[in-house]
């Protein structure tokens, strides 16, 4: 039982995770010029730069960013154990995660290694002083939920990834002899069946029946999904990493892998039917897409193990549908949900004045229709992914998709802090 | 016999069956449902708050329970209650977009708020009045 997480003041300031949110969809915009500037139709060769570098633009500059962002605010909340010097180390991981972000995507897209060379010590640099803080948060909180497993899990994938991201940075930029394909197998698996899977599924657990007042998620799932998933992962991994081994541990594994993911994803479903709250809600929808998105990516790689000549397609619509389809879903409905109640919530806290001038509810913050038109702007660009490998006016939608996308989210969000700042300049003349 | 945990847990379920009923029937203008639903919520609300505020919260402080948890419960009781007054004005005025608004706001702050009680300061109150939990428990009932 922890007392502490009980303090009124265990949220971090506003600014440190809406300076994170604020810079993500830029990265939206530039993931959208990086693919319109790349040469022919990007999509339909997996190694090609510009996809490469809108891919990066996508995971560390949008993602990353966000995950970042919410992590510093979510686990002194959830998991009641504050982050050391919670403004530092925002300043410490947003400037070199944006400045690394920037000169990696910049450095695949012009082929330039002098950029990558630059770009991971930076990077490496954010996400050692982010993880190095939250492994410090985590090992404090006494209360030992669920989430907070989840999370540590999440956190340790996502050291990996990033070490074998730095390798590969350097190698290129340096011309070093390393195995690049299994390294890359390893990297992505570790960055987006780790890192991002158990983040939004830790999340999830608390998420899911707080905002539509569904039925908990089952006891077993809770205890027991987020080690299962790792494991398989790491399981999976074992062959990739030492060559040469026999093949169908790796394709249990795998099959595992997916079958557990299947799993929250169905049942996350299946809650959010038994919700006893049914009023429309666009992060619903959002999180309801995502969870379709994650089956659709679970099938595609399934039929990507059968010996076919489509393996290859499917196993790029796989990392497309998750990527944009589960994770991209998930994280902006949860953007629309959070940005509004951290603006509302820390208004509330300028006490009797802020009663005194009003302060705006959560749906005065972000004006409700703008969400609803970037669900189905979003809808749309996932339908155009299905196709972009094939056909290249569907590759210039999803270009467009994104950029539109990301000016919306970015209206979005500076719209919130506007209303933010105003409404604080309100409350504090009234009180002079 | 039922523990204070899950006595005022399904007390709070309650609340939010409550609260959702009356925000279905806002959104939709359904104004006459709304209104008693809304009440009925109000009301439901408010004995929590008493069971608490006159029962438990003493009760457990003068155990030699912590002060801080208990006074971070009370501050979001002022949070929840001041939400719940600009309901009422909503639905004094049938609108139902600044209704939508604050049941939007209010959840948030209503179930982080459950999660924290259910999670730790009940919890903590089970530990501590285990001798005198039943006739403690008809008290709170009593109010």
């Amino acid at each position: 039982m922890k007392i502490a997480s009980l303090s009124p003041d265990q949220a971090p300031p506003i600014g440190v995770p809406l300076r994170f949110f604020a810079m993500a969809p830029v990265f939206l915009v530039l993931a959208a010029l990086l693919l319109a500037t790349g040469d022919g139709n990007p999509f339909a060769n997996t190694h090609s730069p510009a996809l490469l570098a809108a891919t990066h633009c996508i995971t560390l500059g949008f993602m990353a960013m966000v995950m970042l962002g919410a992590i510093q605010q979510v686990v002194p909340v959830i998991i009641g154990s504050q982050m050391p010097s919670p403004r530092l180390v925002a300043w410490l991981t947003m400037l070199p995660l944006t400045a690394g972000a920037i000169l990696l995507t910049t450095g695949f897209a012009l082929s330039k290694p002098e950029l990558l060379n630059l770009s991971w010590p930076l990077l490496g640099l954010a996400f050692l002083i982010f993880i190095s803080a939250s492994l410090f948060s985590l090992a404090r909180a006494a209360a030992k939920n669920p989430t907070r497993t989840a999370i540590l899990l999440s956190i340790l994938s996502l050291a990996g990834a990033v070490t074998l991201g730095m390798l590969m940075a350097r190698g290129y930029a340096t011309g070093l002899s390393i195995p690049y394909a299994s390294l890359a197998t390893a990297h992505i698996s570790l960055a987006l069946g780790g890192g991002v899977m158990l983040l939004i599924i830790g999340v999830s657990y608390q998420v899911v029946p707080m905002f539509q007042l569904t039925p908990n998620y089952p006891k077993w799932l809770t205890t027991y999904l987020a080690p299962a998933i790792l494991v398989a992962l790491l399981l999976s991994l074992i062959p990739v990493l030492f060559e040469p081994a026999p093949r169908w541990p790796e394709l249990i594994a795998e099959i595992i892998f997916w079958i557990l993911t299947s799993c929250y994803a169905v049942i996350t479903l299946k809650l959010q039917s038994q919700r006893r709250r049914r009023v429309p809600d666009a992060t619903l929808s959002f999180f309801r897409l995502g969870m379709l998105a994650l089956i659709a990516a679970a099938l595609f790689s399934l039929a990507s193990l059968l010996p076919t000549a489509y393996s290859d397609h499917l196993r790029m619509l796989s990392v497309l549908t998750f990527l944009l389809g589960f994770a991209m879903s998930v994280i902006q409905g949860m953007l629309y949900k959070i940005i509004p109640f951290l603006v509302w919530f820390h208004l509330f806290r300028g006490g009797v004045n802020a009663i005194k001038v009003g302060i705006p509810n959560m749906k005065e913050i972000i004006p409700e229709r703008w969400m609803w038109w970037h669900l189905k702007l979003h809808v749309g660009t996932l339908l155009a992914v299905l196709l972009a490998t094939r056909l290249d006016m569907a590759a210039w939608l999803v270009t467009l998709g994104l950029l539109l996308q990301g000016i919306l989210l970015g209206c979005a969000i500076f719209t919130g802090i506007s209303v933010y700042r105003d409404t604080l300049g309100r409350i504090e003349q009234a009180s002079t | 016999m039922k523990t204070i945990t899950e006595f005022m847990a399904a007390d709070h379920v309650a609340c939010d069956n409550e609260f959702a009923r009356a925000e279905e029937a806002a959104l939709a203008n359904n104004w006459s449902v709304a209104e008693t639903a809304f009440i009925k919520f109000r009301d439901d609300m408010a004995h929590h708050f008493k069971m608490e505020e006159e029962v438990l919260f003493p009760t457990l402080k003068s155990a030699g329970g912590p002060a801080g948890p208990v006074h971070v419960m009370l501050m979001e009781h002022a949070q929840i209650k001041e939400l719940l007054k600009q309901m009422a004005e909503a639905v004094a005025q049938k609108n139902a977009k600044s209704y939508g608004g604050l049941s939007e706001t209010l959840l948030i702050v209503m179930q982080q708020h459950n999660h924290k009680e259910e999670n730790i300061l009940y919890g903590m109150a089970d530990d501590i009045l285990a001798n005198e939990r039943e006739a403690l428990l008809e008290r709170m009932q009593a109010v």
